[in-house]
């Protein structure tokens, strides 16, 4: 057999640099104008990125995703003595929280997620003072603000109001900066 | 051909506000303000035109 024969007669050209494919004339060069477009490209994509951001916000806005705060019972008066804590779920079930009795009659409750990077908080009768035992954070039971360690936001308070000897949660006050 | 980057720079800028946009929606998200996460949505979302119009003068040129 002959090498030509294998060629099939049919290769129009020799074929000895692999680049016949290649039409366009700048095709293997990112000029600057493929650039351009790349770069309105990405302009595209982060417009529609925000896209769900917005229709979030706007739903918010709109009241749709008001998440009522159900009231809950955390637990009676009774069975809390000053100066003593409990530990509660609110609003969600994974939420966990912590109530402090701090006076005869008063009350405070506390998101317990530390907000450095969300151990559980505990109270400490002792320091007198909220701990996270992570990193040694402190919060003021007082107003939830960072005394000391690592955090540098208050922990989000919980409403709470007594009604017929018991304790109940009513709901999240806003995030503050 | 004169070389230009005056595209390139503007669509760069252009890109820069899209980034501190869509940080700022996300940040003011979580921070439950509403009103201003629509407005640099809406900032965000323009962008994409003046991009455009940017390249397509650019390309005029
Ligand atoms: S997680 Fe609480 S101090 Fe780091």
């Amino acid at each position: 057999m002959d090498n030509e024969a294998g060629k099939n007669n049919k290769v129009p050209f020799e074929e000895d640099n692999y680049t016949h494919n290649i039409h366009k004339n700048n095709e293997r060069q990112l000029d600057r104008r493929g650039f351009l477009k790349t770069m309105v490209g990405a302009a595209g994509v982060f417009a529609v990125s925000t896209l769900p951001w917005g229709g979030l916000a706007a739903k918010e806005l709109m009241g749709f995703g008001q998440s009522s705060h159900p009231k809950k019972k955390i637990a009676d008066v009774q069975a809390l003595k000053v100066g003593e804590a409990v530990e509660f779920h609110y609003p969600g079930d994974h939420e966990s929280a912590l109530l402090i009795r701090l006076g005869d009659n008063k009350y405070k409750a506390y998101q317990n997620a530390c907000t450095h990077l969300k151990c559980p908080v505990f109270w400490s009768r002792e320091e007198d003072q909220l701990v996270c035992p992570c990193h040694h954070g402190f919060f003021d039971p007082q107003s939830g603000k960072p005394t000391a360690g690592p955090p540098r936001r208050a922990l989000p308070e919980v409403v709470v109001e007594i009604e017929g000897g018991a304790i109940y949660a009513t709901g999240v006050k806003r995030y503050e900066t | 051909m004169k070389r230009s980057y005056r595209g390139v720079i503007l669509l760069s800028v252009v890109l820069f506000l899209n980034i501190v946009c869509t940080q700022y929606v996300v940040n003011h998200y979580f921070h439950e303000k509403y009103e201003l996460v629509l407005v640099f949505a809406l900032l965000n979302v323009l962008l994409f035109p003046l991009a455009l119009w940017i390249y397509k003068k650019e390309v005029r040129r």
